[in-house]
């Protein structure tokens, strides 16, 4: 009984506790809660808004994501940043004084020397040097730190030998650097193996921003603000991990009078519905996302708060290129069979209605591909690179993507697939057509694409079957090959057209297509010719490796940009002539922002920027 | 206690560690078989990167081999190492960040449901067949078949967007409200029914027809006899109520964007981030494993008719 009575007084004290505990708890902040609240949910100087979950590291170099470059941006100061001016973005000089011109030296290399501007301190008030920079720039493009964006200071002079391997997989340079130096406190000399035109949006990259020595021995320096000094517009003031950020106005940063905003909190949420939810209730200014299928409603509820803009990216399906798509019985071999091969796939392409998938399928406001270099891209004379691809006067890329030509494209795709496969005129179909199978990584609106296409071919009798598998799965399986047609999406890291031909030489990480591999290895039937451009290049029916891999080599080496964008046409000429890829849509950036908030931008990498915000009442 | 009790406390105990040990066993063996891996993103690295990479984390050495080694560092150093995905932090203090949000929603909740089940379940006890019964009967069979993810979205949908009295997302503590309630609603009617019948059990005892018969007044019959001794299936149900509240809350979680232990553990398996992924799986199998000790020990000691064997 004494027992019962000590442990019932013992429970209700336990409750009366729990309860205290709580109520300080949730009491202690909430006026400061109810201070953010609606319209007031950020006074003119300071904004709430949501761009991703958890970052998985704010530091410049380890840095892949667009959700950490905006911080990043917001964060660090590079020689050179973006900037709106006008209705135009641009790149302009940030910690270096002027963006100059480099000077070719005798072995086709190119130097540059910028000099730093007076007065830049870091956030906990020492200089920023040049060396500082020379120490980023050589430890981001380490083998030691191994980053997944050190390939971004491929141009530098030194990584390529930085980053030779033997056979075995092992660096045959461990001594190797990058050819950039400090040559005062002030001046930075870099050397790159050749010029190229994206040369100064690279050093607004988060690569390319400095880092001090001290601060990075420490490996976790990233994780707290209390061992986190950067240079930038802003510091990090608070990060209450997987749930809120918040960067102050840096008085140290040159252009603090320009920095309209003192102070950014960025929520960490991942969950498309809870965004839409505190942006509705007036709690955030901008979410970066929202759930697919609200996309309607939100357009015509919300016409000037919903945003849709132009990514560099697209979303495509991508075929084995070892996979067997001809009928039983065929007696084509070799390069025969590779160009009927390359013949249908195209051809398959031609049967989808890319204007259905983007208007009722993805809803997003994407447009439909008909290139594998997307849309905003540049060429060498700044017009977009996709409108040159020289197929025809009459559309862009290398079919008529419009919703005109849906009904001639399906014509045309089945005479040629007549040619191959025996077709019944009574029901309109083909009869020996191999079923193959559509690989995806679980998300709906991968799936009702999935289920558009199977329905599309399903109609001319062939047969698809969906496999869905979670992402990291997916990825792997698509990295190895093990599929017959998957879903693919590229996004560049720069506005370069190379960053979307180079993935598909032999050796990339990223050739999920699998050129130049397994049986694919020993086929002989690709050609291209530069001839007319000053190289020797030119193989007629050679191998993957012989003729792509060659080109790409031809186009990274390649000093003069009206010739190296030639050649890049001429890369993605061959790469679309294989039919491996079949474009669906051109990528676009969803996002909601409040009709309050001035000053905003994004650049087409996707950063968001809001150091020059106002906010309206 | 007697050494019968003691004796059987230290069986569950190896028992409890037994558990653990087995699910730490099986998670990692599974957890490396299934495709793909952390420093799989849809942007390749070279093949020096990755192995570079695995080195560092000694994702190179034999299965077996990694597989004692984080055993004993677990054992030795309760050291659960760095996490893959968040490239500096610690997975002991990832997870004990989430850990702190969890519990703060767990305690939380567990304390209001008992409360109020408890009351709610004494007066329709009390109330039997009259309207204010029917009433609560209805009320919790609601809120026991209404998913939590319908629930939470309601009151999401309600507060925090219509009435605009409460913030949608769980990162402060104020944002913290909604999900309480969500998390609390379920176990609160289910203690309410627990204890309603419980209490019909009990006030249809002879001691309490005793009591009665000897002018015991109303009050000292409810509290001093039929509440206390309704209470105990009430016990019980609590440990693994905890439990099921701090691990369970993985849907409450999202549709606030809590910060808890629930979406660190569902993120860690899709960016295959293995030291995460055994730190939660560990930490939650523990707290379940210890709650349900705690129960059974605490059934043996607050009824003592009951024996452990």
């Amino acid at each position: 009984m004494k027992i019962k009575k000590i442990i019932a007084l013992l429970l209700a004290a336990a409750f009366v506790l729990s309860f205290a505990a709580c109520g300080g708890n949730s009491g202690g902040d909430t006026t400061k809660d109810s201070a953010n609240k609606g319209s007031d949910s950020a006074s003119a100087s300071e904004i709430n808004v949501c761009i991703a979950s958890e970052p998985d590291t704010i530091d410049p170099a380890l840095n892949s994501a667009v959700d950490g470059a905006t911080l990043l941006a917001h964060l660090f100061s590079g020689l050179a940043k973006w900037e709106k001016q006008g209705d135009k973005l641009a790149i302009v000089a940030d910690a270096a004084k002027e963006l100059v011109e480099g000077v070719e030296n005798e072995d086709g290399t190119v130097t540059y020397t910028y000099t730093l501007r007076d007065g830049l301190k870091w956030s906990d008030g020492k200089d920023v040097t040049a060396k500082d920079f020379e120490f980023a720039w050589q430890r981001a493009a380490s083998t030691a730190l191994a980053a997944d964006y050190g390939y971004m200071f491929e141009v530098v002079d030194g990584y390529a030998d930085i980053w030779e391997t033997n056979d075995k997989d092992e660096y045959v340079n461990p001594d190797a650097k990058l050819n950039v130096k400090a040559v005062d406190e002030k001046t930075l000399e870099v050397t790159l193996a050749n010029r190229v035109s994206y040369w100064n949006e690279l050093l607004a990259f988060p690569s390319y921003f400095p880092v001090r020595e001290d601060v990075v021995s420490n490996e976790s320096w990233a994780t707290d603000p209390s061992t986190y000094v950067c240079n930038g517009p802003y510091t990090l003031d608070s990060w209450k991990h997987n749930s809120l950020i918040t960067l102050k106005k840096n008085p140290n940063y040159p252009d603090a009078d320009k920095i309209t905003m003192d102070t950014i909190n960025f929520y960490l949420s991942d969950d498309e519905n809870n965004m839409l939810s505190n942006f509705k209730n007036g709690d955030w200014l901008l979410i970066d996302g929202v759930p697919t299928n609200e996309i309607s409603t939100l357009k015509t509820e919300y016409p000037d708060e919903f945003f849709n803009v132009g990514q560099i990216g697209t979303y495509y399906v991508c075929w084995n290129i070892n996979e067997n798509i001809l009928p039983e019985g065929s007696k084509l071999e070799g390069a025969e069979a590779e160009a009927a091969k390359n013949e249908i796939r195209k051809a398959v392409a031609l049967l989808l209605d890319r204007n259905y998938i983007v208007n009722d399928i993805s809803q997003g406001g994407e447009l439909p591909a008909s290139s594998f270099v997307a849309m905003g891209l540049t060429d060498a004379d700044g017009s977009e690179f996709y409108k040159n691809t020289g197929v025809s006067d009459k559309f862009d890329g290398y079919f008529d993507a419009s919703a005109e030509a849906v009904e001639t494209n399906f014509a045309s795709a089945i005479e040629t697939l007549k040619k191959y496969y025996d077709y019944d005129d009574a029901t309109k179909k083909f009869t020996n057509f191999p079923s193959m199978t559509y690989l995806y990584n679980t998300n709906e609106n991968h799936k009702a694409i999935g289920e558009y296409i199977q329905s599309a071919l399903s109609g001319v009798g062939i047969t698809l079957n969906l496999e869905n598998q979670e992402w990291a799965t997916f990825l792997n399986t698509r990295k190895k090959g093990d599929f017959s047609i998957a879903r693919n999406g590229w996004l560049a890291d720069y506005n370069d057209p190379i960053s979307f031909l180079d993935m598909w030489t032999t050796a990339s990480g990223n050739n999920d297509i699998q050129f130049g591999k397994g049986d694919n290895a020993d086929v002989k039937a690709y050609s291209v010719d530069i001839t007319d451009l000053g190289s020797d290049l030119k193989v007629e029916n050679g191998t993957w490796a012989e003729t792509y891999d060659k080109l790409i080599t031809e186009i990274k080496a390649c000093t003069d940009n009206d010739k190296r964008y030639k050649m890049m046409h001429k890369a993605e000429d061959l790469l679309m002539s294989t039919g491996c890829i079949t474009p669906i849509y051109y990528y676009t950036d969803q996002y909601m922002l409040s009709k309050s908030v001035k000053g905003f931008f994004s650049n087409p990498l996707g950063y968001k920027y809001f150091m020059y915000c106002t906010i309206e009442k | 206690m007697s050494s019968k009790t003691a004796l059987y406390i230290i069986k569950r105990i190896l028992l409890a560690i037994f558990t653990v040990w087995v699910v730490i066993t099986i998670t990692f063996f599974v957890m490396h078989s299934v495709p793909g891996g952390p420093f799989v993103g849809e942007k390749a690295t070279t093949p020096a990167v990755q192995a570079a990479m695995e080195a560092k984390y000694g994702l190179d050495k034999p299965l077996s081999e990694q597989y004692f080694t984080y055993l004993g560092d677990i054992v030795t150093k309760f050291d659960f190492g760095p996490s893959l995905k968040q490239r500096g932090r610690m997975v002991i203090d990832i997870i004990s960040d989430g850990m702190k949000t969890s519990m703060v929603l767990g305690v939380i909740a567990a304390a209001i449901s008992t409360l109020f089940g408890v009351v709610l379940g004494a007066i329709a006890a009390l109330r039997r067949n009259k309207l204010i019964d029917r009433i609560i009967m209805v009320i919790t069979t609601a809120f026991v078949s209404m998913p939590s993810f319908i629930m939470g979205s309601l009151l999401l949908a309600l507060f925090a967007i219509v009435l605009q009295v409460l913030p949608a997302n769980g990162s402060t503590p104020a944002g913290l409200v909604l999900p309480i309630i969500t998390l609390a609603l379920y176990p609160m009617a289910y203690i309410t029914r627990l204890t309603r019948s419980s209490m019909l059990d009990v006030l249809g005892q002879d001691y309490i027809r005793t009591a009665k018969a000897k002018g015991v007044s109303g009050t000292r019959i409810i509290f001093g006899h039929a509440l206390k001794n309704s209470l105990i299936p009430v016990l019980t149900y609590l440990g693994p109520m905890l439990a099921y509240i701090v691990t369970g809350s993985l849907v409450v979680e999202q549709i606030f964007a809590v910060p808890g232990i629930g979406r660190a553990f569902v993120s860690s398996i899709t960016n295959r981030d293995y030291p995460m992924i055994m730190g939660t799986t560990i930490i939650l199998a523990a707290l379940i494993v210890v709650m349900n000790l705690v129960t059974d020990i605490l059934y043996k000691v607050v009824d003592p008719r009951i024996t452990l064997e």
